[in-house]
């Protein structure tokens, strides 16, 4: 009996470990190949291996942020205009400041917590006005623009506290291998182990129940978006620590595009969190698409921005034809569903025959 | 003393209710004559000259209008579509270059249907068919198209962007003909809306789909039909953006698809679609946003702020001011828990 219950749990864990490593496994040997055949390396030295974990740590922490409140039904577009703002105060603030090694450290510690009281700026209004999160976010997305604007005075920040953070991260490659670890752990602790995360998992399955049961949606819903807010904070650092420069250009809109990458890597990660934890998943999916970044930018001679733009949009939709056809799908492989449509067929016949004859 | 559950008091509540709603359902027209009058009132102020700047609204707010007009079709359902503006963009270079190898205004303009009902109609059939959330899809489709179009305008055109003689859209470019298409394409809209099955069935959808698809109404069909005029809109939008700005860049019509989005809202009309859909709400709305941005413009120049201080300045009031009018519009419509 021992024996049965060890062997089952096994096949399990082995199922469990599948279903979470194919899909960035099929990543890297894909990006692998594609990079081999044409004699280039995905990840050349210290820097293009620095450039590979800030990446990936962009695209898995707008995806935390990202999955935080469209999970909930909240739709949040003023993301994006959170990183830029935040990061922007942030690099204002430790200007005075005598650049050093120390600068980056400062400016991550502002980006969040400016961030988290950003995002307690959007939660607030969203819990006072009631109306529809998506309308409020518009309206936040762009005062936060505008602030950003007028701060930046519509230019483009570099040099300076932007560049002591690009060099900072570029010379230490594990300063961003921290950032995500401790950010993964932070979001695991805090949606998975504590009793806000138990709270918001309820709301997010079925809000009126869960308010009548005596769960405070209000506090819930704040500290979301000060969470989100947060993570876009090390997001908009990640940004500056990848580029080395701010864009304070952005008005009407421009600066929603940031939280589009996250699309990919939250339906994928979703897929792989099935089998381990959505959060994990999601810092699987940063990897993928930090691969298939690297991969761009060693054919950066031959595949242009629109080009990237492209395959990313494609394989979002081929990935969610197959989401929201899974079953179809599995039965076109195991060929059932060619199966079901002959019997279905087969039944009509059969139904016009008998209402014919019945005629 | 009149008890709380006698007739007489249900009787005050009730036209409490009915002042209270014509009062909300009235207050997007009243902001719509109020900023018109502000806007006349600070421009004649500054010596300026009128007619230009009210030219200049009726330039801003065309295409905008003319593309969420179409769209209201869409979020009648409940969706939404942030595509729009890569749509117009796509169909714009794609008309440019048509007429650039071809010199036939003709085929110009059926190639620009094509390609904006064709966009539209993959939308949707990636939507429907393939059972895609619909904002999702149109996050994929904003990326594809304005991925194409900038392909397209880096590998045909020069620094600036591709050309287009000014002849061929330029005698559009006035603002008696685009008053005149735009009453006919708002009026077609709202007869399709108000006076026939379409607009009926599409409120229904967009109110209680479960419901709507037991009596027998079709997603699929209405929403294919959403598409295609939100195509149609993007079309017409796409030959005023080339009348008025014969050059196409890849920041054309960039902020379209979000702009739509306050436009509406703007205009009275709930997001989350259904019966409260109004399809004059992006005509309203479309030039209170645009009268709203430029007023704000000249007022805070009045005050000396330079030019590039009052884009900022002028975004943050306009979207106060787009938060109090959502919150006064939807005073009546509060729910006990946090809205989703």
């Amino acid at each position: 009996m021992e024996q049965l219950i060890t062997k089952q749990r096994a096949k399990e864990i082995a199922k469990k470990s599948v279903g979470t490593l194919a899909i960035p496994l099929v990543f890297a040997v894909v990006t692998l190949i594609a990079c081999a055949a044409g004699g280039r390396t995905m990840i050349s030295g210290i820097s293009g291996f620095s450039n590979f974990l800030i990446y990936a740590g962009i695209v898995t922490i707008t995806t935390f942020a990202l999955s935080i409140n469209l999970g909930s039904g909240r739709f949040d577009f003023s993301l994006g205009s959170m990183a830029v703002l935040s990061t922007l105060i942030s690099i204002k603030i430790t200007s005075s400041m005598p650049v050093s090694s120390g600068t980056a450290i400062v400016n991550l510690l502002l980006c969040f917590a400016v961030g988290a009281i950003l995002g307690a700026v959007s939660g607030t209004l969203y819990v006072l006005l009631k109306i529809p999160p998506i309308i409020t976010s518009l309206g936040v997305t762009l005062i936060f623009e505008g602030i950003t604007y007028s701060i930046a005075s519509g230019k483009y920040i570099n040099g300076g506290e932007a560049m002591a953070i690009y060099n900072f991260m570029n010379n230490n490659w594990w300063f961003a291998l921290i950032v995500i670890a401790v950010t993964l752990a932070l979001m695991i602790f805090v949606f998975d182990h504590t009793k806000f995360g138990r709270d918001y998992a309820a709301l997010k399955e079925g809000q009126k129940v869960s308010v009548n049961t005596g769960i405070k949606e209000i506090p819930n819903a704040i500290v979301c978006y000060v969470i989100c807010g947060a993570m876009m904070g090390i997001v908009g650092f990640l940004s500056v620590a990848r580029s080395g420069g701010l864009d304070g250009r952005s008005l009407s809109f421009g600066s929603i595009g940031i939280m589009f990458n996250a699309f990919l890597p939250m339906f994928i990660g979703g897929f792989i969190g099935r089998f381990s934890n959505d959060k994990l998943g999601y810092l699987l999916a940063g990897l993928c698409m930090s691969m298939l970044n690297s991969t761009f930018a060693a054919y950066i001679n031959e595949v242009s921005a629109s080009t990237q733009s492209i395959i990313n949009a494609v394989l979002l939709v081929v990935f969610l034809i197959y989401l929201s056809n899974e079953q179809t799908c599995k039965d076109l492989v195991t060929g059932k569903l060619f199966k079901k449509w002959h019997d279905a067929i087969k039944m009509r016949s059969a139904q016009r025959k008998t209402r014919e004859e019945a005629e | 003393m009149v008890n709380a559950n006698s007739p007489v008091s249900a009787s005050a509540s009730i036209n409490k209710y009915k002042v209270k709603s014509i009062a909300i359902a009235i207050l997007p027209l009243a902001a719509l004559a109020f900023l018109f009058g502000l806007f006349c009132i600070v421009v004649t102020a500054n010596d300026y000259n009128l007619e230009l700047y009210l030219t200049n609204v009726i330039n801003r707010g065309t295409v905008l209008v003319l593309v969420a007009t179409g769209a209201i079709f869409i979020y009648t359902l409940g969706s939404f579509d942030i595509s729009l503006g890569a749509s117009t963009l796509l169909c714009a270079t794609v008309g440019v270059l048509t007429y650039n190898s071809t010199q036939n205004v003709f085929l110009t303009v059926l190639v620009m249907f094509a390609i904006g009902v064709g966009c539209s109609l993959l939308s949707s059939l990636l939507a429907s068919v393939f059972r895609i959330p619909v904002f999702v899809t149109t996050v994929a489709m904003m990326s594809v198209l304005s991925a194409i179009a900038s392909q397209l305008i880096i590998s045909n055109g020069s620094g600036n962007g591709l050309s287009l003689p000014k002849t061929v859209f330029g005698p559009l470019d006035s603002p008696w003909i685009k008053i005149a298409v735009i009453a006919v394409w708002v009026l077609l809209c709202a007869f399709l809306f108000d006076f026939t099955k379409i607009g009926r069935r599409e409120k229904f959808l967009g109110a209680n789909p479960f419901c709507a698809k037991l009596t027998g109404i079709s997603m699929y069909k209405y929403a294919i039909i959403a598409f295609v005029m939100a195509g149609l809109g993007v079309v017409l939008g796409a030959i005023f953006t080339l009348s008025y700005s014969p050059t196409v860049n890849t920041g054309t019509a960039s902020s379209i698809g979000m702009d739509i989005l306050v436009a509406i809202v703007f205009g009275g009309m709930p997001i989350s679609g259904g019966p409260r859909s109004k399809i004059y709400a992006s005509l309203i709305g479309g030039f209170s946003y645009v009268l709203l941005n430029l007023t704000l413009n000249i007022v805070l120049r009045m005050a000396g702020v330079d030019s590039q201080g009052s884009q900022g300045i002028t975004q943050i009031i306009s979207a106060m001011v787009f938060l109090a009018v959502v919150y006064v519009a939807s005073m009546n419509y509060r729910a006990k828990n946090l809205p989703r």
